[in-house]
C-alpha cells in the first residue's frame, strides 16, 4: 500500500523531519504573539500572557510524565499477577 | 404523529427473533434493528407518552424533549455501527445480550419518572455484564462478577433515595432538583447516578471490566452506561457544584492512569473516566452553555471512543493482545486500522476539523465564561494528557516503535467499515457542527473556529507532542498491574474471607454444635405434643382444607421443574406480558 511506503519515506528523512516540525513548533507561537486580542474574548490574565499555553504545555506534558510514571514505579506497579 | 413507537422495542424483540433467522437473514436482521430505531427517532415527535398511573405513582416511559433526543441520536447512531462491527460474531447470546443492553439504555434516557428509570436501570447492569462474561476467560469472568456487584450496590444507592424521595413527596417524578433543596434522598440518587459515571471514587469498575469485555461488547460498553449517567445527571442535577470539582478531578485522574497504563483498552478506559469528567464538570457547571457542552461532548464522545475501541479491538482480534509491551511497528500490517485509530485519537485530542475540537472547547468555554479559571487550567491539563496517552503513547508503541514479532493482518471488512464510518462521523461534526449544535438543547451561540481558540489547542497540541519526543524512552509500556480504588475491595473481600474462615465459621460450628445438641431434643419433644394436638383438634375443625393444600402443591410442584432455562423463560415471558401491558396504553 501506497500508504505504508510515505510513512517509510518520512522515516528515512528524519532530520528533514524534525526541522520542519521545529520550523512548525516556532510559527505556533508567533501565531500566537501577532494574534489580534479583542477585549470580548481576553477577559481575565490567563488570556493577555503572549504564549501562555505553550508554557503551560511544557511544563504541563513533563510534569504528567513525570509524576505519573514517579508514582507508579513509587507504589501503584505490581506484578501482572497480583490479585491472582 | 401522536402514536409513539419506544425504540427500544426493536432492540427487545428483534432480538429474541435472532435464533430463528440464519445465515444472511441473520446479518439483515442485526443491522434491520438499529436501522428501524434510527428511522423511529428520526420521525419521533416532542411530548409526553405512555404516562399512566401505578400504585398511586404516575409512570412516564417517553418523555420526548431535545435533551433526552439528542442521546436518543447518538444511542441509536451508536447501536447501528456496533452491530455493523459485531455482526461477525457468531453467538447468538452475545447479539441479544447487546441489544438488551442497547434497548435498556434507550429506556432509561426516555424514562419520566424514578421507577421506570430504575427498572431499566438495572436490565442495562445485567445485560452488559454478558458482554464481558462472552470472552470466556477466568479474567473476565471475574471481572465480569465485580463489575455486577458494584453495579448493583450502585443501584441501591438509587433504590433507597428512590424510596426516600417517595417518603419526602409523594411522588417518583424525575426532573430537575436544585442544590438548595436536596436533602438525604437527593444524594442518594445523584451518588447512584455517580457510580455509573464513574465520579470518583466510585469509578474502579470500569477500567476492571472494559478492558476484560470482548473485542466487540467493549465498543457497546464504552458507548451507553457512562453516557445515560451523564444524561440522567444533566436531566436531574445541573448546577451541584460537587460535580464540577469532581468531574474536573475525573479530568485528571484519567490520563494519569492513562500515561501509565500498558493494555490499549485498559489506556482507554481509564481516559472514559477523564472524559466523562468534562461531562460532569459541564453538568456541575450548570451555564446553558456548560450543559450543551455536556450533551455535545456525549455525543462525540460516543463516536470517537467507540472509533478507538474498535481500532484497539482489531488489535486484540488479529494480534491477540492489546498490551503495549508486546506491540509494535503495526502501521506495516494493519494501515487502514492505523489510519481510523488516529482519526479517533486526534478527534478526542481536540484537533481542529475533528469533533473533540467543536465538542470540549464547549465545557472549557463554559468553565472559563464563569471565571473559573482553575477549572479551566485542570481541564487543559487533561487535554494535554488525552493526546499524551491516547493519541501519542499508544500510536507510537502500537504502530510504531520497535518492530515486534506479531504480524498481524488487517481485520474483517465488516470491521472496517464500521471503522471508516465512525472516523466519517467524527469528521463531518468537526467540519460541520451545525449538524450537532442543532440538536443540542439550548440554542447555540458559541463558535468554536475563532482564531484565540485555535492558537489555544495548536499550542497545547504541538508543545505536547515536543514533550512526547524528548521524553519518550521515559513512557516505554511496561507489563505491569496498577492498583486503583478497586484494591479495597478486593483485597478488602480476602480480609472478610479470611475473618470467615478464622472466626465466623468457627463460631456457627460452636453454635450448630450446641442447637444439635440442646435445640433439636428440645424441638423434637415439643413437635411430639404439637402434632399430637393438630391431628386431634386442628384438622378435626377445619376438615379438609389439608387435602386441599396436598392438591395445589402437586400442579405447582409441577410447574418447578428445576430446569434454569424454564424459569428464564417463563420470567420473558411474563416481562413481555407486563411489557405488552403497559404499551398497550399509548
Amino acid at each position: 500500500m501506497d500508504f505504508v511506503k510515505y510513512i517509510d519515506l518520512l522515516r528515512k528523512n528524519m532530520k528533514t523531519l524534525k526541522k520542519v516540525l521545529i520550523a512548525y513548533l516556532v510559527a505556533v507561537v508567533i501565531f500566537d504573539v501577532v494574534l489580534p486580542r479583542d477585549e470580548a474574548h481576553a477577559h481575565y490574565w490567563i488570556d493577555k500572557v503572549f504564549a501562555f499555553w505553550t508554557v503551560f504545555s511544557i511544563v504541563g506534558c513533563f510534569l504528567l510524565i513525570k509524576i505519573g510514571k514517579g508514582i507508579a514505579h513509587l507504589f501503584l506497579s505490581k506484578d501482572e499477577d497480583y490479585y491472582g | 404523529m401522536d402514536r409513539w413507537v419506544h425504540p427500544a422495542i426493536f432492540f427487545f424483540i428483534g432480538s429474541l427473533l435472532l435464533p430463528f433467522v440464519k445465515g444472511k437473514a441473520k446479518k439483515f436482521l442485526i443491522l434491520l434493528i438499529p436501522v428501524l430505531s434510527i428511522i423511529d427517532v428520526a420521525i419521533m415527535q416532542a411530548g409526553t407518552y405512555g404516562s399512566y398511573q401505578f400504585l398511586n405513582i404516575n409512570i412516564v416511559v417517553g418523555r420526548v424533549d431535545k435533551l433526552s433526543l439528542v442521546f436518543a441520536w447518538v444511542f441509536v447512531i451508536m447501536a447501528f455501527l456496533g452491530a455493523l462491527y459485531a455482526l461477525h460474531v457468531k453467538e447468538d447470546g452475545h447479539h441479544v445480550a447487546g441489544s438488551f443492553y442497547i434497548g435498556s439504555s434507550l429506556g432509561a434516557i426516555f424514562a419520566g419518572d424514578y421507577l421506570t428509570l430504575f427498572i431499566f436501570w438495572e436490565i442495562m447492569a445485567f445485560s452488559s455484564v454478558f458482554l464481558v462474561w462472552y470472552r470466556k476467560e477466568r479474567r473476565s469472568i471475574e471481572a465480569g462478577f465485580r463489575y455486577l456487584l458494584v453495579h448493583v450496590f450502585g443501584g441501591l444507592l438509587f433504590f433507597a433515595g428512590m424510596m426516600l424521595y417517595y417518603f419526602k413527596t409523594g411522588n417518583l417524578v424525575f426532573d430537575r432538583i436544585f442544590p438548595d433543596n436536596a436533602g438525604i434522598a437527593e444524594y442518594f440518587i445523584l451518588a447512584g447516578f455517580s457510580l455509573n459515571a464513574a465520579v470518583l471514587p466510585l469509578h474502579a469498575w470500569l477500567p476492571d471490566a472494559y478492558p476484560e469485555a470482548t473485542v466487540e461488547g467493549a465498543v457497546f460498553m464504552c458507548a451507553f452506561t457512562t453516557k445515560t449517567a451523564v444524561y440522567v445527571l444533566a436531566r436531574g442535577f445541573p448546577g451541584f457544584e460537587i460535580l464540577a470539582i469532581l468531574g474536573t478531578a475525573m479530568t485528571v485522574y484519567g490520563v494519569f492512569y492513562a500515561v501509565i497504563e500498558n493494555d490499549m483498552r485498559r489506556v482507554l478506559a481509564y481516559h472514559i473516566i477523564s472524559q466523562v469528567g468534562y461531562m460532569v464538570a459541564g453538568v456541575g457547571i450548570g451555564t446553558e452553555l456548560a450543559l450543551n457542552g455536556a450533551c455535545a461532548h456525549a455525543f462525540a464522545h460516543i463516536l470517537y471512543k467507540a472509533l478507538l475501541f474498535m481500532g484497539a479491538g482489531a488489535v486484540l482480534f488479529m494480534a491477540g493482545t492489546a498490551k503495549m509491551s508486546q506491540l509494535g511497528g503495526l502501521y506495516k500490517y494493519m494501515p487502514l486500522t492505523m489510519i481510523f485509530y488516529v482519526v479517533g485519537a486526534i478527534s478526542i485530542s481536540g484537533f481542529p476539523l475533528f469533533s473533540g475540537f467543536v465538542s470540549k472547547s464547549m465545557i472549557v468555554a463554559s468553565a472559563h465564561e464563569k471565571g473559573r479559571l482553575m477549572l479551566m487550567s485542570w481541564m487543559n491539563l487533561a487535554g494535554i494528557g488525552t493526546f499524551l496517552s491516547v493519541g501519542l503513547k499508544v500510536t507510537y508503541f502500537t504502530f510504531f516503535g520497535k518492530e515486534a514479532e506479531i504480524k498481524p493482518k488487517e481485520p474483517p471488512k465488516n470491521m472496517l467499515w464500521a471503522m471508516g464510518l465512525t472516523s466519517a462521523l467524527c469528521f463531518i461534526i468537526g467540519v460541520y457542527p451545525k449538524v450537532l449544535y442543532d440538536l443540542l438543547p439550548f440554542p447555540v451561540e458559541y463558535h468554536p473556529y475563532t482564531l484565540p481558540h485555535l492558537s489555544e489547542m495548536l499550542q497545547i497540541l504541538s508543545f505536547t507532542g515536543l514533550v512526547f519526543f524528548l521524553l519518550v524512552k521515559k513512557l516505554q509500556p511496561e507489563a505491569k498491574l496498577n492498583l486503583d480504588m478497586d484494591w479495597f475491595y478486593r483485597k478488602g473481600t480476602r480480609v472478610f474471607m479470611k475473618l470467615d474462615e478464622r472466626v465466623i465459621s468457627v463460631i456457627d460450628s460452636f453454635w450448630g454444635e450446641l442447637y444439635r445438641i440442646v435445640g433439636l431434643n428440645l424441638l423434637f419433644k415439643n413437635a411430639r405434643i404439637s402434632y399430637g394436638f393438630d391431628r386431634k383438634v386442628i384438622d378435626g375443625v377445619v376438615d379438609g382444607s389439608a387435602a386441599t393444600v396436598r392438591g395445589v402443591g402437586s400442579i405447582v410442584r409441577r410447574l418447578q421443574t428445576g430446569k434454569i432455562q424454564a424459569y428464564i423463560g417463563l420470567s420473558l415471558f411474563l416481562f413481555f406480558l407486563i411489557l405488552w401491558f403497559v404499551l398497550r396504553g399509548m
